[in-house]
């Protein structure tokens, strides 16, 4: 029956071309705790379906659908607004979510202030909690909210994100951030906001404790996170919340200053667009590489040869669901290795061919087995990596030149050395013949 | 307000003066026993003080004669050898890095402490402090090891990787043997005159050739090269194992092929000079009747040394 | 008269037929039985190419045969020593090679489809027989037929020899012998005939030799030393002129086209004895010129001061240009022959090879048998008519026992020596006692001494008179050699044999021995040296015999089940194995001792960064081998069925090499207990515990034995019951008996994390958790 309806969805979300979509499939699943009511969330949900994407809910202790189901991933993206679920069905596990993400699935994941058993997860990803129960407060700006409900504003220095974002309300938990090169933080706490525990009123009498210990342990400042995207190796997204208010009507509908709606409908927009790889997806299409004025690669290339690489980058665009040639990166290398990079050299791109991007350059002095590696890893951006092996050769045994000026002293022993004795040789018939031992010396040499 | 500081300042000059001095007494110690340190529970304490900005290397070791430590004896020498060819270099450097001796009856505690119940052990400590701190941190004493046997060149090489300057050892020059070879040599060209029938008979040059095939084919440079012994300690005189052999292996084995060889000169040279055919027939009995049995001891030790040999002679 | 009648009625000329048509079919008998003895291999297990460096050489003549010679000559291996590759062309001896290629070549020519691998396999035994024959010929310069017929019998069949040459050992070797044994013929005979014809013959076998073997060094130590001995015996003759400089003139332009030896012969001390007697001989021949023509006494010696002079003088300048650099010193190989500590102390990497350790007596009479001590009587033999070719032998034979005595591997060259020696002295025992005149007996009352004179032999030949017991006389000599009894000049017999009896007791002795030594020598090689060491043979219980085939086996799945261009790393020892039969990348290979003398500073560190790996904790390994780019580890571990060649019992050589590049970071001694014992029980050390290598040897192995005794049969130790962990590598493969175990490397980890932590998540381990890393200094 279920079934049915995603088919119909599908079917549906197919005719309707318009709409754009992931690079990577459509289908998600919500696992909505039961505490949260669907609706509270509509204006979030019905833009992803807007968008064509098809959503399907379940309760973290229904059975049905799995995420995984024998291993294999049954869902494209997985929601995960369960910040204070204390019990989940088995197949809900830290494990089993990995696990998904080196299935290159994406996860939204809303944490909460509560020690829940997603909890070790966040820590897996480098991302370092508070204790339990101390969510984020802050007494500024001056505002009628309560203290844990903070606007934050959007610094849109991540490409994923559109400029000029009102800020957003927010309410939940901080998290520091490990050295995690994987990490993309998104949305930072203000930095006159800290964590501490609401329930005895005096989010100020901690802030001066801690004070007076030099903020020594305090979960404080703007280098705490509450929105942090993580990319994993293979490209796998997950988005950390840190509450899952961020995306409910009411602060989506909530104003900022007066006449200025909050910009959580689009920040959450956004950051899904990111987390289910709509935005900022490159791809290598294809690599190739041959000699200067050749144009089929050789299957192994001789020192000092001049070699051309080439490759072919591509960007996902969302709104045509379509990969487009992409000249937009401008800091690309290309590395030719063997142990450690011999050459590091700028790969850049063809001005009159989109999404081109190709180099000249001499091969080392050096024979071995090398590669040619294309790593281009920045925040937020898919990592992209390529690497071709090719042997490199020393010249053939005839490619050598074949006179030496430098020679001249053997050539000229060579050939006076024979001359001298086809003169001998010619002496020697002529005259008689006496003193045979000589003759026979002189022969031997 | 101004009076800790100026304590705390007196403190780290204090520090310094106490480190200077400890220094300079080092240095008075090592000067006086040429290069070395002699050690006890005190300096020694003094010379791997946790503050300390000198590496030193230290000898523990065990000389009395009751310890009967042999290595200790043979290894004190080139130790000391090492420590001296240090104290030549520019005082400057000098002074950063100290050669130390501590002897087990001198300081028993230390042995203790450092939990060593064998001698000679060479620990090289690098500085704690100052510039020639080094940057993994590590301040675990480096210990020296001797699988390079006692001589100093390695010694010296392998600390030179620890002191601020490499140490310039140089192996003194055997005049021992040089001179002994000169005066063989002279002795050699004075009496050439009358050796040199000897020299230029063919028969001696034929008994050296016989002598070192015998030798060599008798596993003379297996026993050399592994340095085996005589004998076992049970007086054992065969080794165990095919791929092994003791001092007295070479002997007998190499008497025996010696043994061989002349019962085949004999029946083939001599006995055919022989003029009366009963003492000639005597002979050819004797010399065959020898080549087998000792042909067949041969064997037999071949089948104490290889198990599996499956054939055998009379014995 | 005559212990035994001989038919007299027959013309010398039919027994010289006769003689040479039994010499004719011995030497076939010879041939065969070299070669079928050297079959064992092939009937006990398969036709099969056996142990290491032949798989190496197998490889590259399937090249050389499918590609031609000029590919082979520009072969890059890209797949060897990865990712430095190899080129091989210039850094192998062709000849091997080049030989097997010619024959495929040729029986294809003739429409003969023989398999390559064949070719290689049955090699060996056919120049065998080959070097049966020359050693025929080598020794009949020494003595004659009989004792040459003697000679090519032993080497035929002496295990000293078939140690490196039975059927699918195809190593350069099994050709160098033959090349060695004939190159010597011809220079003898060169120097005995004097003619520029053989020494140039000489000088192209020793071209085959330079191109065919890395120990070609000991011919051309071997020739300048002889023509140097019979200097100072002050034999110089135009004879030793010509040979000499025929053979090292056109030798030595040939030898240097071969690419892996270039410029060697005039750069490296090796050859230089060569150069040096070259050039004395100029001297010395001047010398006798001018001597020929001017008389005055003074004259001739101040032109003795001279030569000596100059013969110092270009001592002086070679030592000079040593010293300069300009000609390489002795490399190390050759240098750890002389100063036997060398090697263990400067080259492990030589060290560590056991064919290079010091032979004891046990092997000498294992390889030789009763040529031991036939040997020094046969020298001795050669003692009482030091003809030049003498000289030869008897120098061979000290420099041979010598070498042998400090290598294993040497007892090689030795073998031909003891060969032709032995069976020059045996010849004239037997000789003395075949020949039927007695001398007579009232000869006796004289008594006059009668010391053998070398040369009256010859000249009794040409004295004798023809009439009875002369003519007989001819027959016996024409048939047993040059060695007749002494005679006075009335013709009577001196020296001799009386009677039958004592004939027959020494001849029937002579014979058991031979009898013996046949006996030995078929035992010696089908037990010792016939096991191809890749498949294994034990016996069970009922003494049947039980293949162990773990290698292939283990090879076999590599080949089916990675990826092509899939990177091993194991031991180098495996390296040209794993290349030949699971035709996979590695990283190092055997090639790491057999050119070290031309090792690159880089293969020197990457034969060392492995020995790292093996030997460091999974954490630090880990990282190196992610460098380069290993996909599998391969390690021997014969802990299970006792197979006492694993790399366990290695181990300490990889330690060893590796401290000599990270002094600091590989110690040796932290692999010993503290009581200096090489552990691998629950009192290893810990250094030893969490090595790479021990991991990889002992993972799981406890599982085995259900919580029983963990029993390790090589080392006959008793191991923990709780096998090691690994958290970087997959345990991919492991083989029937346990012997080749193979890991997979895995990749990093998808969330950037340690690969211990991440498993340590998967299994569900809870992590403490952190504080916030901390931004500001507390002020105090």
């Amino acid at each position: 029956m279920f079934r049915i309806w995603r088919v119909l969805l599908l079917v549906l979300s197919l005719a309707i071309l318009s709409y754009a979509r992931s690079s990577t499939g459509s289908s998600v699943l919500v696992v909505l705790d039961p505490s949260l009511s669907k609706d509270n969330y509509s204006i979030f949900f019905k833009g992803l379906e807007e968008q064509g994407y098809e959503l399907t809910f379940r309760a973290p202790k229904d059975v049905a659908p799995a995420i995984i189901q024998d291993g294999i991933a049954s869902f494209a993206h997985v929601i995960l607004f369960t910040p204070e679920t204390k019990t989940y069905a088995k197949d809900i596990t830290p494990q089993s979510l990995v696990d998904l993400l080196s299935q290159n699935t994406n996860v939204i994941l809303a944490l909460g202030s509560k020690q829940t058993p997603l909890t070790s997860l966040a820590s897996e990803f480098s991302l370092i909690l508070p204790p339990p129960g101390t969510p984020l407060i802050s007494h500024f700006p001056e505002r009628d909210t309560p203290a844990t409900v903070i606007p934050i504003p959007v610094s849109s220095s991540s490409p994923a994100l559109t400029s000029g974002l009102a800020p957003v309300w927010y309410s939940g938990i901080p998290f520091a951030l490990g050295n995690n090169p994987l990490l993309v933080p998104f949305l930072n706490a203000p930095a006159e906001s800290f964590a501490a525990d609401t329930t005895e009123d005096s989010g100020a009498d901690a802030l001066v404790d801690a004070a007076e210990k030099g903020g020594e342990g305090l979960w404080a400042g703007k280098d705490m996170s509450v929105v942090t995207g993580f990319q994993t190796v293979d490209g796998g997204r997950v988005l950390f919340v840190g509450g899952v208010e961020l995306f409910n009507d009411e602060f989506a509908k909530k104003e900022v200053t007066k006449g200025v709606r909050s910009g959580n409908a689009q920040f959450a927009r956004e950051m899904a667009a990111w987390t289910f790889q709509e935005s900022l997806v490159l791809r290598i299409d294809d690599s190739a590489h041959h000699k200067v004025n050749e144009t089929e690669p050789r299957d192994k290339y001789t020192t000092n040869d001049r070699i051309v690489y080439t490759t072919h980058i591509s960007k996902y665009n969302p709104a045509t669901n379509a990969w487009e040639p992409f000249s937009g990166l401008t800091d690309v290398q290309l590395e030719f290795t063997m142990l450690d990079p011999h050459i590091r050299t700028a790969l850049p791109p063809v001005p009159s061919k989109p999404g081109e991007y190709s180099v000249t350059f001499r091969v080392p002095d050096r024979h071995g087995v090398f590669k040619f590696v294309v790593d281009y890893k920045r925040k937020g951006w898919t990592h992209l990596h390529s690497s071709t092996t090719v042997p490199v050769v020393p010249p053939r045994h005839d490619e050598y030149p074949r006179f030496l000026s430098a020679a001249w002293p053997y050539y000229v022993g060579a050939i006076s050395t024979s001359a001298g004795f086809v003169l001998f040789s010619v002496l020697w018939l002529a005259g008689d013949d006496r003193d045979q031992r000589k003759k026979k010396g002189v022969k031997a040499e | 307000m101004l009076l800790p500081w100026l304590a705390l300042l007196c403190l780290s000059l204090h520090v310094l003066a106490a480190k200077d001095s400890a220094r300079e007494q080092l240095v008075q110690l090592a000067s006086k026993n040429n290069g070395v340190v002699r050690l006890d529970e005190k300096t020694y304490d003094l010379l791997t003080s946790p503050d300390r900005d000198w590496s030193a290397a230290v000898h523990l070791t065990a000389l009395d004669k009751r310890r009967r430590c042999n290595p200790c004896r043979e290894f004190d020498p080139s130790w000391n050898a090492v420590a001296k060819a240090w104290s030549t270099v520019p005082r400057s450097e000098r002074d950063n890095h100290f050669f130390a001796t501590l002897d087990f009856d001198e300081a028993p505690t230390v042995f203790q402490k450092l939990g060593l119940a064998s001698a000679p052990v060479v620990y090289v400590y690098p500085a704690a402090e100052g510039p020639r701190r080094p940057a993994s941190g590590k301040l675990a004493p480096y210990k020296y090891d001797f699988s390079h046997g006692f001589d100093a060149e390695p010694l010296a090489s392998e600390l030179s990787r620890h002191t601020p300057v490499p140490i310039p050892y140089k192996a003194p020059v055997d005049w021992a043997k040089w001179g002994t070879f000169a005066v063989i040599l002279v002795s050699g060209i004075i009496t050439l005159r009358f050796i040199s029938p000897v020299l230029q008979s063919r028969w001696t040059w034929a008994i050296g050739t016989i002598l070192t095939s015998l030798v060599m084919q008798s596993g003379y440079m297996f026993t050399r090269i592994r340095g085996m012994p005589y004998t076992a300690g049970n007086g054992q005189w065969i080794a165990p194992g095919f791929q092994n052999q003791y001092g007295q292996e070479t002997q007998v084995v190499a008497m025996i092929y010696g043994l061989l060889a002349i019962s085949f000169l004999m029946l083939t040279v001599v006995a055919p000079l022989q003029k009366s055919p009963q003492r000639q027939r005597m002979q050819i009995y004797l010399w065959t009747a020898v080549n087998l049995i000792i042909f067949s001891v041969l064997v037999s030790l071949f089948r104490t040394k290889n198990r599996g040999y499956p054939f055998k002679l009379f014995l | 008269m005559l212990a035994y009648s001989l038919p007299s009625d027959i013309s010398p000329s039919t027994y010289v037929n006769a003689a040479s048509l039994v010499r004719i079919v011995a030497l076939g008998l010879i041939s065969a039985a070299a070669i079928s003895s050297r079959l064992f291999a092939v009937i006990n297990f398969e036709s099969i190419i056996h142990e290491f460096d032949p798989w190496f050489n197998y490889r590259a003549t399937k090249v050389l045969a499918s590609e031609g010679f000029y590919e082979f000559w520009n072969w890059f291996d890209p797949t060897a020593w990865y990712p430095l590759g190899r080129v091989v062309g210039g850094t192998i001896y062709p000849g091997l090679m080049a030989t097997s290629g010619v024959i495929y070549n040729l029986l294809h020519a003739l429409n003969l489809p023989v398999d390559i691998r064949n070719i290689c396999v049955l090699l060996a035994p056919g120049f065998s027989a080959l070097t049966a024959w020359a050693t025929y010929m080598f020794t009949k310069e020494m003595k004659d037929e009989s004792a040459g017929l003697l000679a090519a019998a032993f080497i035929g069949i002496v295990p000293g020899y078939i140690s490196r040459s039975v059927a699918g050992s195809y190593d350069n070797e099994a050709i160098a012998i033959f090349l060695l044994m004939f190159t010597f013929f011809a220079w003898i005979k060169a120097l005995k005939t004097g003619s520029a014809l053989f020494g140039t013959v000489a000088a192209l076998f020793y071209f085959y030799m330079v191109a065919a073997w890395g120990g070609y060094a000991f011919i051309t130590n071997m020739i300048p030393l002889h023509a140097f001995v019979l200097l100072l015996m002050g034999r110089y003759t135009s004879r030793l002129y010509v040979a000499y400089c025929s053979w090292y003139a056109i030798g030595t332009l040939s030898s240097m086209q071969v690419p892996f030896v270039g410029f060697q012969p005039v750069r490296t001390s090796e050859h230089m004895a060569a150069l040096g007697i070259f050039g004395l001989l100029q001297i010395v021949a001047f010398a006798q010129l001018i001597r020929s023509h001017v008389s005055s006494k003074q004259f001739q010696d101040l032109l003795f001061v001279s030569v000596i002079s100059a013969a110092g003088l270009g001592m002086a300048a070679m030592v000079l240009l040593t010293y300069k650099g300009w000609i390489a010193p002795w490399t190390g190989r050759f240098y750890s022959l002389w100063d036997t500590g060398y090697a263990k102390k400067y080259i492990p990497i030589i060290a560590s090879v056991s064919e290079h350790q010091p032979t004891a007596w046990p092997s000498f009479f294992m390889d030789l048998h009763m040529l031991t001590f036939l040997f020094p009587f046969g020298v001795l033999a050669l003692f009482r008519q030091l003809r030049d070719e003498h000289v030869f032998v008897i120098i061979y034979a000290v420099m041979g026992t010598y070498f042998a005595g400090v290598m294993v591997r040497l007892m090689l060259t030795l073998t031909p020596c003891v060969c032709v020696a032995s069976a020059v002295g045996l010849s004239q025992l037997i000789d003395t006692f075949v020949d039927p005149r007695e001398p007579d007996v009232e000869q006796e009352k004289e008594g006059g001494d009668a010391a053998p004179s070398k040369q009256a032999a010859k000249k009794e030949k040409n004295a004798a008179p023809i009439t009875g017991v002369g003519a007989i006389d001819d027959i016996v000599s024409t048939l047993s050699g040059a060695s007749s009894p002494e005679k006075d000049k009335s013709g009577k017999t001196k020296a001799g044999i009386f009677g039958l009896d004592t004939r027959m007791v020494v001849l029937f002795n002579t014979a058991a021995m031979l009898l013996f030594f046949v006996l030995h020598c078929t035992w010696v090689t089908s037990n010792a040296y016939s096991s191809p060491s890749v498949v294994l043979a034990s016996t069970n219980p009922d003494g049947s015999q039980h293949i162990i085939d773990d290698f292939r086996e283990a090879y076999y799945w590599l080949r089916m089940n990675t990826k092509e261009d899939a990177v091993v790393m194991s031991w180098w020892d495996y390296g040209y194995q794993i290349a030949g039969m699971a035709d996979r990348v590695t990283l190092v290979d055997n090639n790491t001792w057999n050119n070290s003398t031309r090792l690159t500073a880089g293969c020197a560190a990457h034969i060392a960064t492995v020995g790292k790996a093996m030997s460091s904790p999974e954490e630090i390994a880990y990282p190196i081998l992610r460098k380069h780019d290993v996909n599998y580890v391969l390690v021997i571990f014969g802990g299970l069925i006792g197979y006492s060649g694993d790399d366990i019992n290695k181990f300490l050589w990889m330690v060893r090499i590796a401290q000599g590049v990270w002094p600091d970071e590989i110690q040796e001694p932290n692999y010993f207990t503290p009581q200096g014992e090489y552990r691998v029980d629950d009192q290893a050390s810990k250094a030893m515990r969490e090595s790479l290598m021990y991991k990889m040897s002992y993972y799981r192995f406890a599982e085995l034995f259900g919580g029983g005794q963990v029993m390790d049969r090589v080392r006959q130790q008793q191991l923990p019951k709780q096998s090691p962990t690994l958290d970087y590598l997959d345990e991919a493969f492991t083989s029937e008996n346990w012997i080749v175990r193979i890991y997979q490397v895995k990749k990093e980890d998808s969330l950037g994390r340690d690969l211990k932590s991440a498993n340590g998540f998967a299994q569900g381990k809870k992590r403490k958790r952190s504080k916030p890393p901390v931004k500001r200094r507390a002020l105090a």
